[in-house]
């Protein structure tokens, strides 16, 4: 049983050039049980990306302290698997050398390995390019691989940080369909950033709607929509309602942030 | 012509061979037209005699092979020692804070200022020549390659990190496959500084090498000789620089894919 706890973590940036120190992210609790698929949605600058790095580990909270499976997070580890949106494929690395590394990092046999990443490669939809660079792939592609190289490690959770920003509309809703296809056929704890309110709804089983300056949980949003979801659900009625629940709730944050800028 | 338009290879190689070609006409016309004394500047057919004879008379070949062997032995030398120090520096913080203000300013001491010192160190022998390319070269790689290593895309490291990692796994298989291709660029660069050296290194108390000749044909005032020498070093640069850009090309074709 995969249990994410997260325990008042807050996280203040020093201050810097005579400008006070900035508060990122207010003391924050979150709960992510097993299997659970958890969207966090905010504006930019709400501290949400800075709560996935600290739980990742490649941050440390200012105060409390994150725990998986009773385990207190010092630093980054296997067992937390990451999907970054600038595009983090090993440029060196094939396709298929990309998903195994991991693998290799912790000693699986090279047989094993190629066994492992062709599995993936398959669930992707990314056959017949296992041996391509990622400069040869499509931003789409390169997320898809990356997505497969977090997943073949087989972490207890996997953390995506808005893992499809910066693709352009329609990749990013076959990408939406990808992940969420693989979440309710293999099960796994999900944590996902996004500032799109229709990505946090159409994958989440909860929203986490952030508020920003401070960044700190807002409202909790229980989507009870059936699996499996597909993208006609994204037009349906109890769809629409939630989006506009959540429309008001990020507009307000939305203006906050315009009105600092 | 448009700005950043593009050429074909073709045209590339056409403008580059029509400049070789300006350059010897010019040089004809300064000498055969009687613009340059002979005394000062030898016509180039002169030079291609007086190449011949050192080819085939005065053993000028041998002296080639030397100078070859010194720069690539000194500059194996060097790359050998800085290579894993730059690593290093780029990789741990404070190994960068101990040796940095030192490498920096050794960057600036002037190879051939050395060589009267090393003459008294090592002789005039093949160790001084050695010596003179190492010191030219080992600073300018350790620095390059520290500050290539160091400027490691961040969100690889991290990237690397949430895969499981260690920080052994880090450089051995981010930091240094990153760097790689930027590390064989530096050495490219560096070999062609250390040409500048061994010529320096050779036209004092040597007895073989290019440099060497060109110093003989000083006392005798043979420009052709000393042209051809040369040029000769500009061909024998030409070549290895060629060949370390295909090497590179041939070892990381991630790069160019």
């Amino acid at each position: 049983m995969t249990m994410l706890k997260i325990d008042q973590v807050s996280r203040t940036f020093p201050a810097r050039h005579g400008h006070a120190p900035t508060r990122a992210l207010e003391p924050t609790d979150l709960s992510v049980g097993n299997n659970d698929f958890v969207t966090i949605l905010g504006p930019s600058g709400c501290g949400k990306s800075t709560l996935l790095r600290i739980i990742a580990g490649l941050d440390q909270p200012t105060s409390g302290r994150v725990t998986l499976d009773g385990l207190e997070v010092t630093g980054p580890g296997a067992d937390r698997g990451m999907v970054f949106q600038s595009y983090t494929l090993f440029p060196w690395l094939t396709v298929r050398e990309n998903i195994a590394f991991g693998l290799r990092e912790r000693g699986v046999s090279e047989a094993d390995r190629g066994k492992i990443a062709d599995g993936f490669i398959h669930r992707v939809g990314l056959t017949g390019f296992e041996n391509h660079w990622p400069k040869q792939l499509s931003g789409g592609m390169q997320q898809r691989t990356a997505i497969a190289r977090a997943l073949a490690n087989d972490p207890k959770i996997l953390l995506l940080d808005e893992p499809f920003g910066a693709l352009d509309n329609q990749t990013r809703m076959l990408m939406q369909e990808m992940l969420l296809g693989i979440w309710e056929r293999d099960q796994k704890t999900v944590l996902f950033v996004t500032h799109d309110i229709e990505e946090a709804i159409f994958l989440g089983n909860r929203v986490i709607v952030m508020s920003a300056r401070p960044g700190r949980i807002k409202a909790e949003i229980v989507i009870d929509l059936p699996h499996p979801r597909s993208y006609k659900i994204k037009t349906a009625p109890e769809f629409v309602r939630l989006k506009e629940r959540l429309v008001e709730e990020i507009r307000t944050e939305a203006l906050k942030v315009a009105a600092h800028a | 012509m448009r700005p950043l338009a593009p050429v074909t290879s073709k045209q590339r190689a056409a403008y580059g061979f029509a400049f070789f070609v300006l350059f010897v006409a010019l040089w004809a016309w300064a000498t055969f037209g009687g613009h340059v004394s002979k005394t000062f500047l030898a016509n180039p057919l002169t030079m291609l005699q007086e190449g011949w004879e050192l080819l085939t008379k005065h053993g000028f070949l041998f002296d080639i092979a030397m100078t070859i062997w010194r720069v690539v032995g000194g500059f194996v030398l060097a790359a050998i020692i800085a290579v894993p120090t730059g690593v290093l520096m780029g990789a741990y913080k404070p190994i960068e804070a101990f040796l940095e203000p030192f490498v920096s300013f050794a960057r600036y001491l002037p190879a051939s200022a050395f060589i009267p010192l090393l003459i008294l160190w090592a002789g005039i022998g093949e160790l001084q020549k050695l010596l003179v390319i190492f010191i030219g070269s080992v600073f300018q790689i350790i620095l390059m390659v520290a500050v290539t290593v160091g400027s490691t895309r961040r969100d690889l490291v991290e990237a690397a990190y949430t895969l499981g990692a260690s920080d052994r796994g880090i450089i051995g298989r981010v930091l240094l496959p990153s760097s790689a291709p930027e590390i064989a660029e530096i050495l490219r660069l560096v070999l062609g500084w250390a040409w500048t050296y061994v010529i320096v290194a050779e036209l004092i108390g040597s007895s073989s090498g290019i440099g060497h000749m060109i110093t003989d044909s000083q006392a005798l005032l043979n420009t052709g000789q000393i042209i051809f020498g040369i040029i000769v070093i500009g061909l024998i640069g030409l070549v290895s620089d060629f060949l370390f850009k295909a090497f590179n090309a041939w070892l990381f074709p991630w790069k160019l894919a």
